[in-house]
């Protein structure tokens, strides 16, 4: 029988308030070092902690985010352990009543669509941020105080693949809800992933792999604590419940300490801060702020024929994302998100702009679209005018105008520029007649060529094919 | 009298970072912690004293703070509680445990 492997994750992500959890002073990472700390975050005796408004709602809101039961009457709790970067004591955290429970967050597999359930997420204070010296530590208290949530999921996970996704998916979440700024390599989003491999149905002794550096390096860490664990069992070894770490520049887990056992903490409730109690309604009003989340958005995208790729792209792409959700529904999803990642990105790119700073206007950009679905104009006139209907306060008719750019529906005039091309290129004439598809469009290709691309392409090529049966 | 063992009076000295050598003072802590358990074995006792949480005599919810920068500390004043520095750094003794 082969081996199992079961996998359970554990996400640290900063809040993204303007004050840390339990006191007033700012929350804001590459300042001068010490300078955002009051008496509160550095531990002087008798300093009492006020809980901040601004976090409990965010970490409320991600617990909605990833449907989590909330917890309607809640404490914090005290972990004790003794280390510089704390110097009360002891981290103020939720232990016994975390803000949310039983939640899930869905991710996409080869088999489908996969839940994977979110045991707890709970609330509590950063540590002060230590850079180590040969000689000795430094720390900066900047840190220490942030508003974190803890993120822990069930060992739902089987494969370096569903653990990659699942960050990926949560990331995605957090970032569009506006909790975190979830930037895994500055350190505001820290992932710690358990590891066990097994051949029964009892999961085996887990490993710990801490503060994964990037999404890559998780699959990368997961894949290598796998052949670790797998070997030693194969030499008739036991593994140890232990924490390791991911050493990116030798490509394997390394052991960090023996862990210690949860008893060691001395959990107990924090008698400094009472009960928070969350209402009915104050859930509610969270609720409401929640904007509309990238499956959702995905869901819209395919249900309106986008593909997978362009509707990535755009789940990507925030501000053009936000953009494409203020356009009417009947409007051609394929189209519209062809232009707003090719032409209309390339023109932002190059300028440095966002989707808001420009003239265009859903409307125009509806109008826009709309002409081009139903072959009004075509894309080569779509180029021409695109620049002056995001620069200037045009619509797409008077851009159209301004560039004599009409296009030409009328049979009468394109007959006889058909009729022109036919007598000038007999050759073809004769090239298609024996057969030859690519004659056709050589034939258009010309009619364009003589309209300067203003020639109603679906007209053009009736009388076109009509013509040539005729001669 | 009853006593901790010695593990485990060691154990509760190695998590607060002191070092106990002398046997005698060991011991002492062996019997004095005791009775510090025993203490709150007591208070235990009291009925009701599991069902749910006592912060305070007076039932009352905590009150929350907006989320409006306050006053800091000045770098000065963040110095004078800090034997050392190195820059605007805090400089401890190399942390081991990481």
């Amino acid at each position: 029988m082969e081996y199992q492997t079961t996998i359970g994750i554990e996400v640290h992500c900063e809040l993204k308030t303007n004050t840390k959890m339990f006191s007033s002073a700012k929350n804001g990472y590459g300042t001068t070092a010490n300078s955002y700390v009051n008496i509160i975050d550095l531990g002087y005796p008798g300093a009492l902690p006020i809980i901040n408004k601004g976090a409990i709602e965010l970490a409320l809101r991600a617990a909605l985010v990833l449907n989590c039961e909330i917890n309607k009457k809640m404490h914090f709790d005290r972990k004790n352990y003794f280390y510089p970067d704390l110097p009360k004591g002891y981290q103020i955290t939720q232990a016994r009543t975390p803000i949310g429970i039983h939640g899930y967050v869905e991710i996409d597999t080869p088999n489908g669509k996969k839940k994977i359930g979110i045991h707890d997420i709970h609330i509590e204070e950063d540590t002060a941020k230590s850079i180590h010296t040969a000689e000795s530590s430094l720390l900066d208290f900047n840190r220490a105080g942030v508003p974190l949530i803890e993120i822990v999921t069930e060992p739902d996970m089987n494969t370096k693949e569903e653990a990659m996704a699942y960050v990926e998916k949560l990331r995605e979440l957090l970032l569009y809800a506006n909790i975190s700024d979830c930037k895994i390599e500055e350190g505001s989003m820290r992932c710690d992933v358990n590891v066990s491999i097994s051949k029964t149905e009892k999961l085996g002794t887990r490993a710990e792999i801490k503060n994964i550096g990037s999404i890559s390096n998780i699959g990368l860490a997961i894949q290598k604590e796998v052949e670790r664990q797998q070997e030693i069992y194969e030499n008739g070894g036991t593994i140890q419940e232990e924490t390791r770490r991911f050493d990116e520049k030798k490509g394997k887990t390394v052991l960090m300490r023996v862990k210690e056992t949860g008893n060691d903490y001395r959990y107990f409730p924090e008698p400094d801060i009472p009960y928070v109690v969350l209402t009915e309604e104050e859930i509610e009003s969270v609720k409401r702020m929640i904007p509309i989340l990238p499956n959702v958005r995905r869901d819209f995208y395919k249900a309106h024929g986008m593909s997978d790729i362009n509707s990535d792209k755009l789940i990507q792409n925030r501000p053009l994302s936000d953009y494409l959700l203020k356009a009417k529904e009947n409007l051609d999803y394929v189209i519209a998100s062809n232009l707003l990642l090719g032409d209309i990105s390339a023109y932002l790119n190059k300028e440095h702009k966002e989707i808001e700073e420009t003239m265009l206007t859903i409307e125009k950009f509806e109008s826009l679209v709309d002409k081009l679905a139903s072959k009004e104009i075509t894309s080569k006139i779509e180029k021409e005018i695109l620049v002056d209907l995001l620069e200037k306060p045009m619509s797409v008719e008077e851009a159209l105008k301004e560039h004599h750019l009409t296009l030409v529906n009328d049979t009468k005039v394109l007959e006889e520029i058909v009729t022109n091309i036919i007598k000038q290129n007999q050759e073809s004439v004769q090239d298609y007649k024996n057969g030859k598809d690519r004659a056709l469009k050589y034939l258009m290709g010309q009619i364009m060529k003589e309209t300067k691309g203003t020639a109603n392409p679906v007209l053009v090529n009736e009388l076109l094919i009509h013509l040539l049966n005729e001669e | 009298m009853e006593k901790l063992s010695k593990e485990e009076v060691l154990h509760v000295a190695r998590l607060a970072r002191i070092s106990i050598s002398d046997e005698n003072t060991l011991e002492k802590y062996q019997y004095q912690l005791k009775e510090l358990l025993d203490n709150i074995d007591k208070i235990k006792e009291v009925k009701g004293y599991d069902e749910e949480l006592m912060f305070s005599p007076v039932d009352h919810q905590a009150s929350l703070q907006e989320d409006v920068p306050g006053e800091m500390l000045s770098f000065q004043e963040v110095k004078k509680n800090t034997p050392h520095m190195k820059g605007n750094f805090v400089e401890v003794p190399v942390m081991i445990n990481e």
